[in-house]
């Protein structure tokens, strides 16, 4: 194949929407780096200041600048993969650099080498591994067919059960009814904030403005969450019929499918569904052969956490630079291209075809006691089967770390877990007795979030899991707001030795920055960072203790 | 749109905004829809403080000082980037609001080299000094590594590139897009590593920078300053600003003139200037070096009998360009005159040039170098 001129790149993606992300990538691709001529182009090209879009690309971690630099290995340093030997893989690797966590951390420690990602002792394996089997007598909802035999395929998903949910909501249900169900089921937000689906959707339904847009969250960045990946990689046609569901019940006739750059088998996956489901009429002019039409975009980011966080995901489809937008206006009324957008987590959107089938009800009895619905755990670290689970809401945490997933290695206990990746900072000691279930977590000072539980065993330093998880939010906070940029950084320093030599200023320090982050950060991140040493505090005062203490002997 | 003079003027009003109130320190304050609450506090001269507030620019929401107790809310919100809205019940100073905001200064304090800068590097450049005396910042507390890397690389006459007390506050690049439109200088990299740049991390003068020194003017910490004002840092006396209008064109924006004594050091843009509102162009910012020019002419001149110029008075020169334009007249008619106004002539001169020149000499033939 010939490789393409600048023209035919500009030609393909000119008249696309949201076509900067693509265009980046085009060029990155083709020239194995982003030259000053080839942003200079797109630049002219798409009519952004040139200082912006330079701006912009810097932002990015994984867009390279320099020559050769989009094949040079990088390599997972995340709390998992270093507990893993990620520093060995580094070491061995010629030209190698540090990732941030790229959701493997059930198949540690992988590889991405420009667009295949490797895994794996032998570093062979590209594909996500199945979910485990549940134990007896769960009832699963987004898992339930994802074991099937070709169940990535249009075939293999239809013979499984699947494009079922579509044409009968279409065939045989208003949009309202169908916001109707949604809200019955009681599902809300799987991506970690939790908002009742159906109020978001009806909000967009409600909301002037069009054309609106349905916006799928695939942008997994937080550490120790995988669990989106593995719905996208063997259940790609879920994803698409809940977004068709979703924009059937709004309105809404586009919709963008915002997946991380480190997923780049999942993004081939996805992009040969999004074929098939066309040419089967699902998503296209005709869905389902009638005069409802949604059309379905796949767009790749290129290496930040923050997109993960809305606003800032919006803003990056837009091309802008992905700093959050101050809220409110939300973006159920200004959202892409400021005009009303439902952004829906991965998990979320593909619980919504097996309640259009099964029913309200059904949906909410899969959880324990009150709590309505499942939730897919992300479990790693030093536990004997990680994966990912989809639990009933309130089962409790023991029992998954024990029953599920076989407990901790051999004669070891577990020490401390993270929550909600590593936003929801640490649970030890007393507080592992927990349900899973966002009430029974927030009361220990901890939410349930995304999902992602990192397991530490008794052999585990926890101030250098601290410091791993805090370097990891320094590295990602976007530079917005001043409590997130300047404190994910002095708390990184001091959880590596710098700060106060007396324990006592030091906790003050840690503790008031903390404090400052929490209430005045302006997004999720800042606000959520300080858990880390929060909980560190709480749970392993003595390690503190030492740890101040130790430095400054060691600097006598 | 475009109205054209034959249709029938527009009469219908536009609705006027709706006017609500809130509780603001205990006091019911009315305010229009659309306003933030920032907005309302300045009306109310409550004194908030800030370091990423420029009343031109759109709020932003970065530095979080201007945070007030909302009731209903677990947090302070930013003043700046929340909309009023009817009945809320807002509260300015509290303890809790007070310690944020002194957290907040000595973590900014904590990333910067200078904390005390030169009065003459910017209008705003005071600022953060001001906030931290104020919060009384100056603990120590927080030490570690500190951002931004200066440009001592950046050889231009005008801004000073002082990027080691830069604290990312963006106004410098929301005013270089928003206000100049030139979008020059943008943010690279993120972070603590946020750096602000311009394309490729150039020089200034290989970007879009029309060097008009909004960008220092609005800086609330001097890291990006006023090289030509800073140059006079060493001139004796008390700095005096004197209101005046820039001599350049004709778009009469306000400056204040900073002078010692009998010389000038610097200017700053009139924030409440009608005209330019805190707006110069390179010229009215920093181009008064003519002023106190040994070439700078301070008497007319006329050329005598042995072809050199010699200082005269004003009769003088003027009785020499009235014969001149006679002899003019007389020899070769009307139409031998063409009055060109310059471009640095207010309307009101540009004017008068034409009454002179058509009135005067019976010709149309006036220009203006604007027009080319």
């Amino acid at each position: 194949m010939n490789t393409p001129t600048n023209q035919e790149l500009f030609d393909a993606w000119r008249h696309e929407p949201a076509p900067l992300l693509p265009l980046l990538h085009a060029f990155h691709d083709r020239d194995g780096y982003l030259s000053e001529g080839a942003m200079r182009a797109i630049a002219k090209e798409l009519r952004l200041p040139l200082a912006d879009l330079f701006g912009t690309v810097t932002f990015y971690h994984h867009l390279s600048r320099e020559p050769g630099g989009h094949q040079a290995p990088r390599v997972c340093t995340g709390p998992v993969c270093q507990l893993k030997g990620a520093a060995q893989v580094l070491a061995s690797l010629d030209g190698a650099t540090s990732m941030p966590c790229p959701g493997r951390c059930d198949d540690p420690v992988p590889v991405l080498v420009g667009d295949k990602v490797f895994t794996g002792a032998e570093l062979d394996r590209a594909r996500s591994p199945l979910p485990p089997p549940p134990p007896d007598g769960i009832d699963e909802c987004v898992f339930a067919a994802i074991r099937a035999t070709a169940r990535d395929s249009i075939e293999g998903y239809r013979a499984s059960g699947g494009y079922r949910a579509l044409p009968t909501a279409i065939e045989k249900m208003r949009p309202g009814e169908l916001l109707d169900l949604v809200d019955a089921s009681q599902l809300a937000g799987r991506g970690g904030a939790g908002f009742p689906t159906g109020r978001k959707w009806r909000a967009v339904a409600d909301a002037e403005g069009t054309p609106k847009t349905i916006v799928c969250n695939a942008d997994e960045g937080e550490p120790g969450c995988f669990k989106d990946r593995v719905l996208m990689d063997h259940d790609p046609h879920a994803v698409i019929e809940s977004m068709a569901l979703a924009a059937y019940a709004t309105g809404a006739s586009r919709g963008f499918i915002y997946l991380r750059y480190e997923y780049p088998e999942t993004y081939r996956l996805l992009a040969r569904a999004i074929a098939e489901a066309e040419a089967a009429d699902m998503i296209g002019n005709a869905v389902c052969g009638t005069g409802f039409s949604f059309h379905l975009y796949l767009r790749r980011g290129a290496g930040a956490y923050i997109c993960g966080e809305e606003t800032s995901l919006l803003n990056s489809l837009e091309g802008k630079h992905p700093f959050p937008r101050n809220r409110p206006p939300f973006p159920v009324t200004h959202g892409y291209e400021n005009l009303p957008t439902v952004v829906n987590n991965v998990e979320t959107l593909v619980s919504v075809p097996p309640i259009v089938v099964h029913g309200a009800d059904w949906y909410r009895d899969l959880g324990l006691s009150d709590h309505p619905g499942t939730k897919v755990i992300s479990l790693s670290g030093d536990i004997k089967r990680p994966g990912n689970y989809e639990v009933p809401i309130g089962l409790p945490l023991m029992s998954l770390l024990q029953d599920w997933a076989g407990g901790p290695g051999e004669g070891r206990s577990v020490q401390a877990v993270t929550m909600a990746g590593l936003s929801g900072g640490f649970l030890a000691g007393e507080d592992l007795d927990v349900a899973l279930d966002e009430p029974s977590i927030r009361a220990k000072g901890s939410f349930l979030g995304a999902g992602g539980i990192m397991v530490f065993d008794d052999t585990r330093d926890m101030i250098d899991v601290a410091h791993s998880a805090m370097e990891f939010f320094a590295h990602e906070s976007c530079g917005k707001c001043f409590p997130c940029r300047i404190g994910t950084r002095r708390l990184t320093e001091r959880l590596n030795g710098a700060g106060p030599d007396d324990v006592t200023q030091w906790v003050d320090e840690v503790s008031d920055i903390g404090e400052t982050m929490k209430q005045t950060s302006a997004c999720g991140l800042g606000m959520a960072a300080p858990l880390i040493t929060e909980s560190l505090m709480k749970y392993f005062p003595e390690r503190v203790t030492e740890h101040v203490g130790n430095r400054r002997g060691a600097n006598r | 749109m475009i109205r054209r003079a034959t249709e029938e003027p527009v009469t219908q009003q536009p609705t006027p905004p709706a006017i609500h109130t809130l509780t603001l320190d205990g006091e019911e304050v009315s305010f229009t829809a659309g306003e933030t609450l920032i907005d309302i506090t300045y009306r109310h001269h409550k004194d908030v403080p800030n370091l990423c507030y420029d009343p031109r620019l759109e709020p932003f929401g970065a530095c979080r000082l201007c945070i007030v107790e909302l009731e209903g809310a677990n947090n302070p919100v930013a003043s700046c980037t929340t909309l009023a809205e009817p009945n809320m019940v807002v509260t300015t100073r509290t303890a809790r609001l007070e310690t944020h905001r002194r957290v907040l200064m000595e973590m900014v304090a904590s990333e910067n080299r200078d904390i005390d800068v030169d009065p003459l590097s910017g209008y705003a450049s005071q600022q953060m000094r001001e906030l931290v005396d104020q919060y009384d910042a100056r603990t120590g507390r927080f030490q570690g590594e500190q951002s931004g890397t200066s440009r001592e690389d950046d050889d231009n006459p005008f801004i000073k590139r002082d990027y080691d007390n830069c604290i990312s506050c963006y106004r410098c690049v929301r005013v270089c897009a928003e206000q100049e439109g030139d979008y020059a200088i943008s943010v690279m990299n993120r972070g603590f590593d946020t750096q602000i740049t311009t394309e490729f991390e150039g020089l200034l003068v290989d970007s879009a920078c029309t060097f008009c020194g909004q960008c220092i003017q609005t800086c609330p910490t001097g890291a990006l300053a006023d090289l030509k004002a800073l140059a006079n840092k060493d001139v004796p006396g008390e700095t005096v600003t004197t209101r005046t209008i820039c001599p350049y064109c004709g778009v009469g924006c306000t400056v204040d003139v900073m002078t010692r004594g009998e010389q000038i050091v610097g200017v700053l843009p009139a924030m409440d200037g009608p005209a330019n509102e805190g707006a110069l162009c390179v010229k009215g910012q920093f181009a008064f070096d003519f002023v106190h020019h040994p070439d700078r002419l301070a008497t007319p001149l006329v050329r005598g009998d042995d072809g050199e110029l010699h200082e005269a008075s004003w009769d003088e020169a003027l009785d020499r360009a009235a014969t001149g334009f006679r002899k003019v007249l007389d020899e070769h008619g009307r139409h031998s005159v063409y009055g060109v106004a310059s471009g640095r002539a207010p309307t009101e001169a540009c004017y008068m040039l034409q009454r002179f020149i058509r009135a005067g000499f019976g010709t149309n033939q006036i220009d203006n170098c604007s027009r080319a």
